[in-house]
């Protein structure tokens, strides 16, 4: 905090002596000017003023370089008289001019005055969220994580996981909250890396099939699983640049998906499993992130989908619809009379819990809230980013809905997204979501 | 609205299937906006591309469902054939797994899509020739019998891309047009009748189609 109040007091410094030299620099020079110059000594002056002088190294350049901003064109205007081989000005017009250029340098300078303060203002709030978010760590650190189990379910705790995890602490507050119910270890952890290991080497010598409980799946189906496995990794988050071959992250993505497939060989690798490994691996260590992972999974709505249960799917699908049309009538008719069906947007959404549509740093904050209400939450997300945008959809046609759900915007509001979600009721005619 | 992207005669629905990782999804970019990814991010469930061709004297819009490819996923990605009048069963010539279970997809394809629905199959990557498994006249033979068109691509330097799309998109306006004029007096035109909802072949009141309705 030290650090940034010095910070704050530099830069508001650094302004005032910007503005000061600006008036200096400026202000006088209408009066010291003559008028009979010739124009190789005003050329002359104008460089030393402007610090553009041929001397490398002179004291007024350094205190431009100093400066954050480079004065407008207009601030940097000076005002010369008509060189000495022309007729000179009437007095009249020498004064208009001059009254011209003053209310001109004045406009600058007050137009400078106003970004400097926006300018001030901006790092300010900047200061104050960093501030926030500063607290919140040491809030959640102090007094919430000591005490989860009697806090994680009161209001103030609740209200304050709404605005976002702290990213420091994210990853301890998603473990807690996903919790463990699988007792999963470390050393489970270890041992299925080890056994996913010795898969990949057989695989790579050719050897026999090694004997594994997955009993009923056909060694190409392995095969073609741990196959599916390295052509994902470098497909998960490829702008990242971390998951990719070489990458820092790439074997630890790697090891969780194979080590799941030992963990549970009836479900296998997954197409989406990738970019959830991923989030995860942003957040905690390898052998947690496996641990939430199994647990996610573990959920019921997570299982239905990947296991691809689609009479299950389906049930989802209907249920989101029901809430659909309760919150959002006009879209919900508009969506039918297209023949939009969730299908179409909601598994990419659900498969990768938003983390492929959703920019990185939103798509966490989705993760969080969902880590505290659930299934629910993920189809009170897909109905708030419907709401967000209902208007532009209501003007589409289906080959542009459907394109515009399965590429949304990267520039998504923040505040305005996470206020068009919590404007979503998921409760229908007094049923919940888990009624329904 | 109202763009020269939105003035067209028809709509075709076209559904990109096959393995994951065969190059779907850049066959398509490189068709729809002339882009290659090599790390393009895993398709999961649908994506959507569309353009515009001239056939003929028509205008034809393709309507591209570019879907994931991968095997469990296949509940899901079934129901997206409905209404679709063409599709692309894509394979990567430098991996024989891919082509192997064509016939897997062809029968998945063939179970929810329209019985006259134009197939192509299509041996992407060429550009890998050194790699190559899958010798072209086992998969042009193979074509040949099962009555489908068939081409080899590759999305990264291009070749054959723009063809591969061309020759569907012909090939299904012309059954379009021998139906039409089949079934010059009933209403019936399209190859989907029963799904209005993916315009399978629409047509626009602003521009007179070439053939009388």
């Amino acid at each position: 905090f030290f650090c940034r109040n010095l910070f704050t007091r530099k830069q508001s410094a650094r302004f005032e002596k910007q503005h000061d030299v600006g008036w200096k620099l400026f202000g006088k020079v209408p009066l010291r000017e003559n008028s009979q110059k010739d124009p190789k000594k005003i050329q002359k002056e104008y460089e030393e003023k402007t610090g553009r002088a041929h001397r490398p190294l002179s004291p007024k350049q350094n205190v431009r370089k100093n400066l954050d901003f480079e004065p407008l064109s207009t601030t940097a205007l000076i005002l010369e008289d008509r060189p000495a081989n022309l007729p000179a000005k009437p007095a009249e017009e020498a004064q208009k001019h001059r009254q011209q250029y003053e209310e001109m340098v004045v406009q600058a300078k007050k137009r400078e005055l106003k970004e400097a303060q926006k300018r001030k203002k901006q790092l300010e709030e900047r200061c104050k969220l960093e501030d926030s978010i500063g607290n919140a760590v040491l809030t959640w650190n102090n007094e919430i994580l000591p005490n989860w189990e009697t806090m994680c379910c009161s209001r103030k705790v609740r209200e304050l996981w709404w605005q976002g995890i702290p990213p420091s602490v994210r990853g301890k507050v998603w473990s807690l909250a996903i919790g463990n119910e699988l007792n999963i270890t470390h050393e489970l952890y270890d041992i299925c890396l080890a056994r996913a290991k010795e898969k990949w080497r057989s695989h790579s010598t050719g050897a026999a099939e090694v004997e594994c409980e997955d009993a009923g799946f056909s060694a190409a189906d392995r095969e073609a699983s741990l196959e599916l496995i390295k052509l994902d990794i470098s497909r998960t988050f490829p702008n990242l640049c971390i998951f990719q071959q070489g990458g820092p992250y790439h074997d630890t993505l790697h090891s969780i998906l194979g080590a799941y497939t030992c963990y549970r060989p009836d479900v296998g690798y997954v197409q989406g499993m990738s970019f959830i490994a991923a989030v995860l691996i942003l957040n905690l260590d390898t052998a947690d992130a496996f641990i939430a992972f199994s647990n996610l999974l573990n959920k019921p709505c997570q299982m239905a989908f990947f296991r691809v249960d689609h009479g299950l799917m389906l049930t989802y699908f209907a249920a989101f619809e029901v809430f659909f049309e309760e919150n959002l009538p006009k879209l919900f008719a508009h969506f039918k009379k297209n023949n939009l069906t969730p299908d179409i947007y909601l598994i990419d959404w659900i498969f990768t819990l938003y983390s492929k549509s959703l920019p990185l740093d939103l798509a966490c904050r989705v993760w969080d809230v969902f880590c505290r209400d659930g299934e629910e939450f993920l189809f009170r997300t897909a109905l708030g980013i419907l709401k967000l945008f209902e208007d532009i959809l209501t003007k589409m046609d289906f080959i542009h809905i459907a394109q515009f759900l399965t590429k949304l915007p990267e520039d998504l509001p923040s505040e305005e997204f996470f206020t068009s979600i919590a404007a979503i009721q998921m409760q229908s005619r007094n049923k919940k979501w888990a009624q329904v | 609205m109202g763009s020269a992207e939105e003035d067209y005669n028809f709509v075709f629905k076209v559904v990109l299937i096959g393995e994951s990782g065969v190059g779907k999804t850049n066959l398509l970019s490189r068709f729809t906006r002339n882009e290659f990814n090599h790390d393009s991010r895993t398709t999961i469930g649908v994506e959507f591309s569309t353009r515009t061709i001239v056939v003929g004297d028509a205008v034809v819009k393709a309507q591209i469902w570019d879907t994931a490819g991968l095997e469990r996923y296949r509940a899901i990605t079934s129901a997206y054939y409905r209404g679709a009048v063409g599709a692309l069963v894509v394979f990567d010539i430098t991996k024989h797994q891919t082509y192997d279970v064509v016939d897997r997809w062809l029968k998945e394809l063939y179970e929810h899509a329209e019985a006259s629905i134009v197939v192509m199959l299509v041996g992407n990557k060429t550009d890998l020739a050194q790699a190559r498994e899958v010798p072209m006249e086992e998969a042009k033979m193979f074509a040949d019998n099962n009555g489908l068109l068939f081409v080899e691509t590759s999305a990264l330097d291009s070749t054959n891309v723009e063809q591969a799309f061309e020759t569907i998109l012909k090939e299904i306006f012309h059954k379009v047009q021998k139906q039409k004029q089949r079934s010059s007096q009933s209403n019936t035109v399209s190859l989907a009748s029963e799904s209005p909802e993916s315009t399978a072949v629409a047509q626009t009141e602003k521009r007179p189609c070439c053939v009388a309705l």
